[in-house]
């Protein structure tokens, strides 16, 4: 019998899926115009969620490296946080700014198992206030209709990055900060409470 | 039958009684109610609280077991033409709210989808109209009083039926009274119809929903707070008719500076 190992092709595929998730990160980094870098994003978010053989940990962390890639998280972390990011401590903002990172990267992780085979298509891109642009796209499901999302970029130092995703008119951060200072406000209106929960969350 | 006869005018009486003790409670609200990012007012949020988990415990007993039961018995199809022909149902209702809005091509597209999917479409089972280019769309009495400026309200969580506003609650209890097949089943005493129908399209959007509202459920810090900014957040976006909502200022200097508070935002934006 000729044929390899499965185990031998299956880390073959996935040292092969990792080296060319590796230079569609790269490729999100070079991109151009914030419709590139979207297109590019999505492309990588998708072959990431499919590909096979690669434990969840592996996942995790892949989706990890993307999240940071592509997302301004420390901005997004300090949005959400809304006024009592500077009703907190230097230790407290440095303890948040690392816990919210780690809640962004879980709670999506969690959220991706329920995709699978979809495609990307950019629609239009926009400007979005002084700063951003939004890149309206598509998200096509097999058996179900589009999903809009609409994804607001800004350009920074070296390439573009997300600030927030849009679904259907619902914006991620928005939900977001809704949620964190519901909390804060239900301990008594201090970011300890939420450190707290959050803490909890990422042992 | 007088009493049947008299039922819908005790129905609409109740309803006008509901929206005066409501409107009573608005401007006792106003003032206890803290405002949200997203714009929500909350101040009956113990009472919310309690009814959301009531709520959340009928789910787990009830409604999502049901909701998990009809997808493994139905098979796709089959449920695909069950959403086709409670959303036929309710033409009448959202041809109403389209022209209350003075929306005449969606009013259009919503008396053609009635007429291909109830004729063609074998009563509404099927969904032909889709494929001729007619969309569907949603609209409701709700979303004309926000279409002309009415603001949600405070937030209410109905029994059973789940999140909702002052404005909204009321707009359903008129969207119930202009329905005609809900008039007729009033008028012939046949009132297990209505609840039916509002059981099927429950069953049914909890049934397409049983990852994404388990996922949420799980990976939230508080998944009342979540579904309160997702419920204004999706009703604003279907006043607007999807239209893009506005955006939030994103900055290091921080969002809402307080007069006075300026200068501490400043020098920690610096770090």
């Amino acid at each position: 019998m000729l044929r390899t190992p499965s185990f031998v092709r299956m880390t073959m595929a996935a040292g092969l899926v990792l080296m060319s998730f590796a230079t569609a990160l790269h490729a999100a980094a070079q991109a151009e115009t914030p419709s590139e870098f979207v297109a590019t994003l999505g492309d990588s978010a998708i072959r990431m969620l499919v590909e096979e053989g690669v434990s969840p940990d592996k996942r995790i962390a892949n989706f990890r490296e993307l999240l940071l890639e592509g997302f301004d998280v420390p901005l997004i972390g300090r949005f959400v946080l809304g006024i009592h990011w500077r009703r907190a401590s230097p230790e407290q903002r440095t303890e948040y700014t690392d816990l919210f990172e780690k809640f962004l990267v879980q709670s999506y992780a969690a959220r991706l198992g329920q995709y699978g085979g979809e495609s990307l298509r950019v629609k239009a891109t926009r400007a979005g206030g002084e700063k951003d642009t939004i890149v309206s796209t598509e998200i096509l499901q097999r058996g179900r209709p589009p999903v809009k999302v609409d994804w607001r970029v800004r350009s920074g130092d070296a390439s573009y990055k997300v600030v927030d995703v849009i679904v259907e008119g619902i914006s991620m951060i928005i939900t977001q900060r809704d949620e964190f200072s519901s909390v804060i406000r239900r301990s008594g209106g201090s970011v300890e409470g939420l450190l707290a929960r959050l803490r909890e969350r990422a042992d | 039958m007088l009493g049947e006869r008299f039922r819908p005018r005790a129905l609409f009486g109740g309803l006008i009684l509901s929206g005066l003790l409501l409107g009573g409670c608005t401007a006792t609200g106003a003032n206890g109610g803290e405002e949200f990012d997203s714009g929500v007012r909350d101040p009956f949020e113990t009472a919310n609280r309690l009814m959301f988990a009531v709520n959340l415990a009928a789910d787990a007993i009830i409604v999502r077991p049901a909701a998990e039961f009809y997808r493994f018995a139905v098979p796709a199809p089959g449920r695909v033409a069950v959403r086709n022909f409670v959303r036929n149902l309710s033409s009448p209702v959202i041809l109403a709210n389209d022209l209350f809005q003075g929306e005449f091509e969606r009013a259009g597209t919503t008396a053609k989808r009635f007429f291909l999917n109830t004729t063609i479409g074998l009563g509404g089972l099927l969904d032909v109209a889709t494929g001729m280019g007619h969309e569907y769309h949603d609209e409701d009495f709700g979303q004309t009083l926000g279409s002309y400026g009415v603001g949600g309200g405070f937030y209410l969580v109905l029994p059973l039926l789940g999140p909702s506003n002052l404005r909204d609650a009321f707009g359903t209890g008129v969207d119930f009274f202009l329905d005609p097949v809900n008039t007729w089943a009033r008028n012939t005493g046949r009132d297990g119809i209505p609840i039916g129908r509002t059981a099927a399209e429950g069953i049914d959007f909890r049934a397409r929903n049983i990852e994404t509202i388990g996922e949420l459920q799980r990976t939230s810090l508080d998944f009342y707070a979540a579904v309160r900014s997702l419920y204004k957040q999706t009703r604003d976006s279907a006043i607007r008719n999807g239209a893009p909502p506005p955006l939030p200022d994103i900055s290091y200097y921080g969002p809402r500076r307080q007069p006075g508070e300026f200068v501490a935002a400043h020098s920690t934006a610096a770090e």
